[in-house]
């Protein structure tokens, strides 16, 4: 008996607006939506068992913001930062708002009660952070608000509550399966509730995607289980582009094994890295900077060190890295500038810092890319026209605020600024919007037929070995360095995967709360993106960013455009061009010139 | 120059399908510095893909991923095998879910139902002080933050909740945290309303003061002390000024 007959719409929900993901950019969204339209009822559909567990509670860093009445630092400088940071290629228009609107967004989450670290004056503290400078470059800024080293968590905390606050409803543990759409208008989405295996067909005026990040594709990645890419896998299914999906970025210092950030700061206190010989090996590639040079270009020294045989292999965990020496550092610093990413060391690596090298590797963290929108957060079908009723903010949107490379403090940032411009613009449209009408007739074909796959295929093929092939695949060939010939070979393996996945046999056909359907359904979307980003990968014949390219090393004029990217069927992936938006350097304002095409030179 | 260790996981499963639960025994290899997240996802891999366990951050910021290793409730992305064979002595370990909440399946608890306790005392700012006359932040002194920060640190993983000696009609420590950490913050005014969850039946009274919540906190949080604070009557209407 055939098991598509047995699935079907369990129930229907109408509400207002759906979002999907609720991490910090989704609530801070769906919190401006109630505040401006209080009343609207909101359906949030997260993945994880509870808002508070979503990715934005990890990150620790912090937010940068510039107080318009800053004696010192001003916003230009923080506009300015950001456009070079992201290699010329993010979008003026949006760098312009999220800068512009960063301080009162920090002081919307401390009056809604974020546990910010404080001044002698009691004022919300400030620190120095990567890439932020004052005056066009010169000296380091102080531009980062922070809650100690938990700054994501005081985020997601807050805005949390303040869905709670405004009575948000929450379907935990449960994933968007099927956008749903009537005449080009998205209205709503089947959702799967993985505790009870249960479809729900949300209706809703508005759907808003913020489903973060997705580097899980990579061998070592700093995000969690979660982040498969299932907001971008969607946008592809329904025939939308995804932009400059080549554009991930690497963070140098993962701690190996789990791959948890190990911060700049470290390198910033005097943390040194070594190579198998105990060779300091940045003194070589980078004479000056050393090992504060950029992020990317450390990445790249770490890995060459590694190809060339001289880094080390992790006996437990199988990884190649190298060391970071703490050893040198006094005491006193280790106890109180250093002491949680210390505590990482030791808690799971079992290492300790103080006497013993630290193992290093390169570590997929963040995806600047994501599904196009223009400045309000509305998705887009291509470069002139938007899907009615669909928006997208946070790290799975590309509006674009990071370009190719993102700057450390700004994907904060991003979260609460886009959010908030988001959600009042979601409230004006479902204000005069249509009903969304019925459940379309074609609704849960898509889904349908591909969970009764996954659960009545036979085959001998194994998710482990498919998916760990995958990883190694994509941290190999379309990871730190790319190169035509490595592309095209991880273009080719990818199809192979693709087919491999297709024989996969469930040892379960239940559908409540089995792990093996939803891994599976998720090892689909990590293919798929990666066929994505490794044909992105390959037409993008320059470095820019996150994305460099060992045969063509330099950033290259012809190719100053954002990449979109569709794929509706598994391999042809269709390619586009999204112009990036000038308009700070064409309004000829003051400073305009810093905003042209400028070298990334630190 | 890795040892490898040769475990016993006995794991306490539930199949709703058929409402069956039993222990099931599992045996294997690993690594000194393997985490049991680790260990749940070789046993995945290589021997049962049916175990079904929970997750997410898998480095202790996230509070998904606790469980009771030989009884003690902590978060199994933070204990290596290394350190588990030396603090409990042994290389069987006995693997559940925490007690919090229904079962799912196997390992999954469905923790909305016990955050229903962490809603109840409201974790947000109910009535905003007024802000201040410069329009921007509200001024904390550190000397202030500094007597409830390490509360705030609260990630709700229930470890407390699980290993408290009241069980029933309960507010539970991590819920009870959060309603203090709003009573010392001077932006909140609805004092009068926090302190009546307090000291209500399911608050303060059903403290024994048995410690058990700040002794398995895996955030170090000395839950106990701010119980304790509400318990001398601490907490008056004017708790943030204080």
């Amino acid at each position: 008996m055939k098991l598509a007959k047995k699935l079907k719409i369990d129930s229907v929900l109408r509400p207002d607006v759906l979002v999907v993901g609720a991490g910090g950019a989704g609530l801070r969204c769906a919190a401006a939506i109630c505040n401006r339209r209080p009343g609207t009822r909101v359906v949030a559909v997260t993945k994880v068992h509870s808002p508070q567990k979503s990715h934005t509670s990890t990150a620790q860093g912090g937010m940068a913001a510039v107080d318009p009445r800053d004696p010192i630092d001003k916003v230009v400088y923080h506009m300015f930062d950001t456009w070079k940071g992201s290699d010329c290629s993010a979008d003026q228009n949006i760098i312009k708002i999220v800068c512009e609107s960063a301080w009162e967004q920090v002081v919307w989450l401390e009056r809604h009660g974020m546990h910010f670290s404080r001044t002698e004056e009691g004022r919300i503290a400030k620190r120095p952070f990567g890439g932020h400078m004052l005056n066009f470059g010169e000296v380091k800024a102080f531009r980062s608000c922070y809650e100690a080293d938990r700054t994501g968590k005081g985020i997601m905390d807050t805005v949390w509550g303040e869905s709670l606050r405004h009575g948000v409803m929450f379907l935990n543990q449960s994933v968007a399966t099927e956008l749903l759409f009537r005449n080009g208008r998205c209205v709503g989405a089947i959702v799967f509730m993985e505790q009870n295996g249960k479809f729900v067909a949300v209706l809703a005026k508005a759907t808003v995607m913020a489903t973060g990040g997705k580097t899980r594709m990579y061998q070592v990645s700093t995000n969690c289980r979660q982040n498969t890419g299932d907001g971008l896998a969607l946008t592809l299914q329904a025939g939308l582009p995804v932009m400059d999906v080549e554009a991930v970025q690497f963070h140098p210092t993962g701690i190996v094994g789990p791959g948890i950030l190990a911060s700049e700061a470290l390198r910033g206190e005097g943390a040194i890295l070594r190579n198998k010989d105990e060779e300091p090996f940045m003194e070589r590639y980078a004479p000056t900077a050393k090992d504060l040079a950029p992020r990317d270009l450390v990445s790249r020294c770490i890995l060459t060190e590694i190809r060339e045989g001289r880094g080390c292999i992790h006996p437990d965990h199988k990884l190649p890295h190298v060391w970071l020496d703490l050893r040198h550092i006094p005491e006193h610093i280790h106890k109180t500038r250093i002491q949680e990413v210390c505590g990482f060391f030791c808690k799971f690596v079992g290492v300790e810092p103080q006497h013993e090298l630290c193992p290093v590797t390169p570590t997929a963290h963040y995806q600047m890319g994501g599904a196009p929108t223009n400045e309000f957060g509305e998705v887009q079908k291509d470069p002139q026209r938007i899907v009615a009723g669909l928006y997208a903010c946070g790290e799975f949107a590309a509006a674009s605020l990071h370009g190719h490379n993102r700057l450390g403090t700004n994907s904060l940032l991003e979260l609460i600024t886009m959010g908030k411009v988001v959600g009042e613009r979601v409230a004006d449209y479902i204000e005069d919007a249509e009903d969304p009408g019925d459940i379309p007739q074609d609704a849960g074909s898509h889904v349908f037929s591909q969970f009764s796959g996954y659960l009545e295929t036979e085959g001998q093929e194994r998710y482990a070995e498919i998916r760990d092939a995958l990883r190694v695949l994509m941290m190999d060939q379309v990871g730190v360095f790319r190169n035509e010939k490595g592309l095209m070979e991880a273009i080719e393996g990818l199809k192979e995967l693709k087919d491999r996945a297709r024989r996969m046999a469930p040892a379960s056909k239940s559908l409540i709360m089995n792990l093996e359907l939803i891994q599976f359904w998720e090892l689909d979307h990590l293919l798929d993106i990666s066929m994505v980003i490794a044909q992105s990968a390959l037409a993008r014949k320059e470095s820019r960013g996150g994305h460099y390219r060992e045969d063509y090393p330099e950033r290259r004029s012809e190719f100053h455009y954002h990449t979109l990217a569709c794929m509706t069927e598994y391999g042809k992936v269709t390619l586009d061009r999204r112009p990036i938006d000038m308009s700070l350097y064409e309004a000829k304002g003051e400073h305009y010139e810093k905003f042209g095409i400028i070298e990334r030179k630190y | 120059m890795s040892l490898d260790y040769e475990l016993t996981l006995k794991i306490r499963r539930y199949d709703p399908d058929s409402e069956r639960a039993w222990v099931q025994d599992y045996h294997l290899k690993a690594g000194r510095i393997l985490r049991f997240v680790d260990l749940f996802r070789k046993i995945n891999d290589e021997q049962d893909p049916t175990l079904a366990w929970s997750s997410s951050c898998e480095h202790g910021q996230c509070g998904t991923c606790g469980m009771k290793i030989n009884g003690k409730p902590l978060l199994t992305c933070e204990l290596l095998v290394e350190k588990a064979v030396e603090q409990f002595k042994t290389h069987i370990f006995t693997v559940e879910p925490l007690t919090i909440a229904p079962v799912i399946r196997d390992l999954v608890i469905d923790l909305e139902r016990a955050y229903e306790r962490v809603h109840r005392v409201k974790p947000y700012i109910i009535a905003p002080a007024p802000p201040h006359p410069d329009g921007d932040e509200y001024r904390i002194f550190p000397r202030v933050l500094e007597k409830y920060v390490e509360a705030t640190r609260c990630i709700n993983c229930f470890c407390c909740a699980t290993a408290c000696v009241t069980q029933k009609n309960y507010l539970g420590p991590n819920a009870m945290l959060a309603n203090v950490v709003r009573l010392m913050d001077p932006r909140e005014t609805a004092d009068k309303e926090r302190l009546d969850i307090l000291y209500s039946e399911q608050g303060t009274p059903r403290c024994r003061t048995a410690l058990a919540c700040s002794f398995v906190c895996p955030k170090e949080i000395d839950i106990a002390h701010f119980i304790a604070l509400a318990k001398e009557g601490h907490f008056s209407e004017n708790a943030s000024s204080a």
